[in-house]
C-alpha cells in the first residue's frame, strides 16, 4: 500500500546507470470507441548486462512495452530513457538513429529483407550507419560464420534458408552495429523445440558476453533462460 | 548504394509490370518528341519558304468607310501621297505598285494570273531576273518562275493579257511566298502599260525597301506621321513584324502539337503512379522491417524514388531513340520532306521529350514514395 503512494516519485528509486529507464511511462491509444490505456504508469529499470523476459497474457501491453523500449513509439506521458537519452524529446530521425545504433531487433517472423542476400541483410544496418559501401569489411561475414552459417549460404536469399538459419541471420544482423540492447519478440515462436533451444543457447551466449537482452515470450521454458522476469497484466507491472 | 540496388532488384522482381510502366513512358516520350519535331520542321520549312527578309515597309491605303475620309474612299494611294512618301523615306527608295489580275492566254491555254505594274527602273529592286532583261518597251513583261514553268514561257513568248498582247522579255527567279508581292505566279509589266490598259492612275500599294534594317521603325513612323496626321489615310506594315507573327503562330502550333503528345505522357505518369503505389502496398511489411532496424524516412523515400527514376530513365532512353524514328515518320508523312530533321532546333525535341518523361515519372513517384516513408513502422511491421 505504501509503495502505491510513493509511486509518483519512482524516478528517484530507479538506478541512474540503468540502460533503460521507464518512469511512469503511460501509453494511451485513441480509438473510435474511446481511449485504451495499454500501459499505465510503468516503472521499470534494466541494468546493463541483464537478460530480462517480459511475460504476460495477450493484450496485457507487453507488445506496447516492447515498442516503447524499441523506440518505435514514445510514451504518451512519463519518461523513457534508452542508453541515457530521453526518447520523448527525440525527433523521428533521432529515434531511427537510436534504433539503428543502440538496439538490435530479433523478431518472431525473422523479418529479413527478401530483396537482399543473407550477407547483405547483415551488412544493411552497417551501411545505414556508416553511409557508405562496406566492401572489404569482413565483419558481417565473420558474424554469420560465428552464428553457424556456412560460406555457401551467404549469397542466398533469406527465403532459401530454414527458419533456424534465418533466425541466426537475424541475430547476426541485430549484433552488427554492436548495440547496447538486444530486443527479442518471441524469438523461438516460429521454430521447433530443438532449433528454438539452439537459438536460446546462442542468445544466452551473447548475454554472457555482456549484451543486455530484453525478450518478450509466453513460453515459460524460454523465459527460464532470463535472469529476471517482468510480468505485465492489464498494462501494469504485476 | 544499397537503396539504388534494392530499387533495381524490385524492378527486376516485377519485370513485366515495370516493363509495361516504362513502355507507357516510351510512348509518351515518342509522342511528345515526334510532335515537337514535326512542329519544329513545319516552322522551319515555312520560314524558309518566306522569301522576304525583313527589309520592306508596305504602305497600303486604309479601306475607307462610306461618308468618311474623302481622300481614301477610292482605296488607292494618290500621286500626292506618293510624293509625300518619297520625301519622308529618302534616302530609301519607295516603289509604287499597281496590283491586279487578269485572264491570260498563252497559245491555246487560258488562265488567270496576277499582274504587277512597276516602273521598269525599279523592277530590279523588287525581283531577281533569272533569264532575260527588264522590259524596255511598254508592252514588255516579265514572267514569274511558276507561271513560266507551267506554260513553257521563254524570253520572246507572247501572252495575251485581257485584250492586249505583251511580249515576255525575261523570266524571274523563284521567289517563294512574300508579303509585298508574290511574283512566282504573276506577270510583271511596266507601270505605264498597266496604267494605260486599266485606266488607273493611283497606286495599290507602295513598298519602301529599307537599306539599313534598323531604320525600319523610323521609316514606318515617318510615313505614319506624315500621312496619318489628320485622318488615317494609310496602313503601314513592315515585313519583319509579319515574319515574326508568322513564326510566332507556327511556334504556337508546334507547342500545341507537343501538348497533344504530352497527354499520352500524363497517361504514362498515371501508370507509373499506379505501379509505384502497388510496389509500396506490396512491400508494407518490408518497409516496416527496414524502418524498425534504423532506416530513416527520407531513405525509404529515396528508395522508392530511385525505382520511379529507373523506370523513367529506361522509358525515356528507349523513347529518345524511338522518337528519332517517330519524328522521321511524322515529318515525312506531313511534310514529305525530312531535310529539317537534322536541324538542331528539331533534334532539340528529343532531349526535351526525354527530360519531360523523366520529370513526369519522378513527379508520379513522389506521392507513393512519400506514402511509403510516412508509414507507421509498428503497423507496417504487423502487416501481413
Amino acid at each position: 500500500m505504501e509503495e502505491e503512494v510513493n509511486k509518483p516519485g519512482c524516478a528517484e528509486t530507479l538506478p541512474e546507470d540503468a540502460v533503460i529507464r521507464l518512469e511512469q511511462a503511460t501509453k494511451v491509444y485513441s480509438l473510435p470507441f474511446g481511449d485504451v490505456v495499454a500501459l499505465d504508469k510503468v516503472c521499470v529499470a534494466v541494468m546493463p548486462g541483464e537478460f530480462i523476459a517480459i511475460m504476460g497474457p495477450s493484450g496485457s501491453g507487453k507488445s506496447t512495452l516492447l515498442n516503447l523500449i524499441g523506440s518505435l513509439d514514445v510514451p504518451t506521458s512519463g519518461d523513457l530513457y534508452i542508453d541515457g537519452r530521453d526518447t520523448r524529446t527525440l525527433s523521428d530521425d533521432d529515434l531511427t538513429e537510436l534504433r539503428r545504433d543502440s538496439i538490435g531487433f530479433i523478431f518472431q517472423q525473422f523479418n529479413l529483407i527478401p530483396l537482399l542476400t543473407v550477407l547483405e541483410n547483415v551488412e544493411y544496418p552497417m551501411i545505414l550507419k556508416s553511409r557508405q559501401s562496406v566492401k572489404g569489411n569482413s565483419r558481417a561475414r565473420d558474424l554469420l560464420l560465428k552464428v553457424g552459417l556456412t560460406e555457401q549460404m551467404l549469397a542466398h536469399k533469406p527465403k532459401e534458408l530454414s527458419g533456424g538459419q534465418q533466425q541466426r541471420v537475424a541475430i547476426a544482423r541485430a549484433l552488427i552495429n554492436d548495440p547496447a540492447i538486444l530486443l527479442c519478440d518471441e524469438p523461438t515462436g516460429n521454430l521447433d523445440q530443438t532449433t528454438g533451444r539452439l537459438i536460446m543457447d546462442m542468445l544466452s551466449e551473447v548475454n554472457r558476453r555482456g549484451k543486455t537482452i530484453i525478450m518478450v515470450t509466453h513460453d515459460a521454458d524460454v523465459a527460464a533462460y532470463a535472469s529476471r522476469t517482468i510480468t505485465i497484466v492489464d498494462g501494469k507491472v504485476a | 548504394m544499397i537503396f539504388f540496388e534494392m530499387a533495381k532488384r524490385n524492378i527486376r522482381l516485377n519485370m513485366l509490370r515495370s516493363f509495361l510502366a516504362a513502355a507507357g513512358i516510351v510512348i509518351g516520350v515518342v509522342a511528345i518528341s515526334s510532335m515537337g519535331m514535326l512542329g519544329s520542321s513545319l516552322t522551319l520549312s515555312v520560314t524558309d519558304s518566306l522569301s522576304t527578309v525583313g527589309d520592306s515597309v508596305i504602305i497600303v491605303p486604309v479601306v475607307g468607310q462610306p461618308g468618311q475620309n474623302m481622300v481614301t474612299t477610292e482605296s488607292l494611294i494618290t500621286d500626292r501621297q506618293l510624293q509625300q512618301i518619297v520625301r519622308v523615306v529618302a534616302p530609301n527608295e519607295a516603289v509604287p505598285i499597281y496590283a491586279g489580275a487578269d485572264r491570260i492566254e498563252i497559245g491555246p491555254d487560258k488562265a488567270v494570273a496576277a499582274l504587277y505594274g512597276i516602273r521598269p527602273s525599279q523592277i530590279p529592286i523588287m525581283v531577281d531576273i533569272a533569264d532575260g532583261i527588264v522590259p524596255r518597251s511598254t508592252s514588255g513583261a516579265l514572267a514569274g518562275a511558276t507561271l513560266a514553268d507551267e506554260y513553257d514561257l521563254k524570253a520572246g513568248s507572247r501572252v495575251k493579257v485581257g485584250n492586249e498582247t505583251v511580249r515576255i522579255t525575261g523570266i524571274l527567279e523563284e521567289q517563294g511566298m512574300g508579303f509585298d508581292i508574290n511574283p512566282d505566279n504573276a506577270l510583271i509589266v511596266s507601270d505605264r502599260w498597266y496604267s494605260t490598259t486599266y485606266d488607273q492612275d493611283d497606286y495599290d500599294q507602295v513598298i519602301v525597301k529599307v537599306r539599313d534594317i534598323n531604320d525600319i521603325d523610323a521609316v514606318k513612323l515617318a510615313v505614319e506621321r506624315t500621312l496619318n496626321r489628320r485622318d488615317d489615310e494609310v496602313t503601314v506594315y513592315d515585313t519583319r513584324m509579319i515574319l515574326e507573327m508568322i513564326v510566332e503562330t507556327f511556334n504556337q502550333i508546334s507547342v500545341f502539337t507537343t501538348a497533344i503528345g504530352g497527354i499520352s505522357l500524363v497517361v504514362a505518369g498515371v501508370s507509373i503512379f499506379n505501379v509505384q503505389m502497388m510496389s509500396v502496398t506490396e512491400r508494407i511489411k518490408e518497409i516496416g522491417i527496414i524502418r524498425s532496424i534504423g532506416t530513416k524516412r527520407f531513405e525509404v523515400m529515396r528508395m522508392f524514388l530511385y525505382e520511379a527514376f529507373i523506370l523513367g530513365l529506361i522509358g525515356s532512353g528507349i523513347g529518345g531513340i524511338l522518337s528519332f524514328a517517330g519524328g522521321y515518320i511524322a515529318i515525312s508523312i506531313m511534310l514529305q520532306d525530312t531535310s529539317y530533321l537534322f536541324n538542331a532546333q528539331t533534334l532539340f525535341y528529343i532531349p526535351y521529350g526525354m527530360g519531360i518523361g523523366l520529370i513526369v515519372t519522378l513527379v508520379s513517384g513522389l506521392y507513393p514514395a512519400w506514402k511509403a516513408a510516412n508509414l507507421n513502422p509498428i503497423e507496417a511491421l504487423r502487416f501481413e
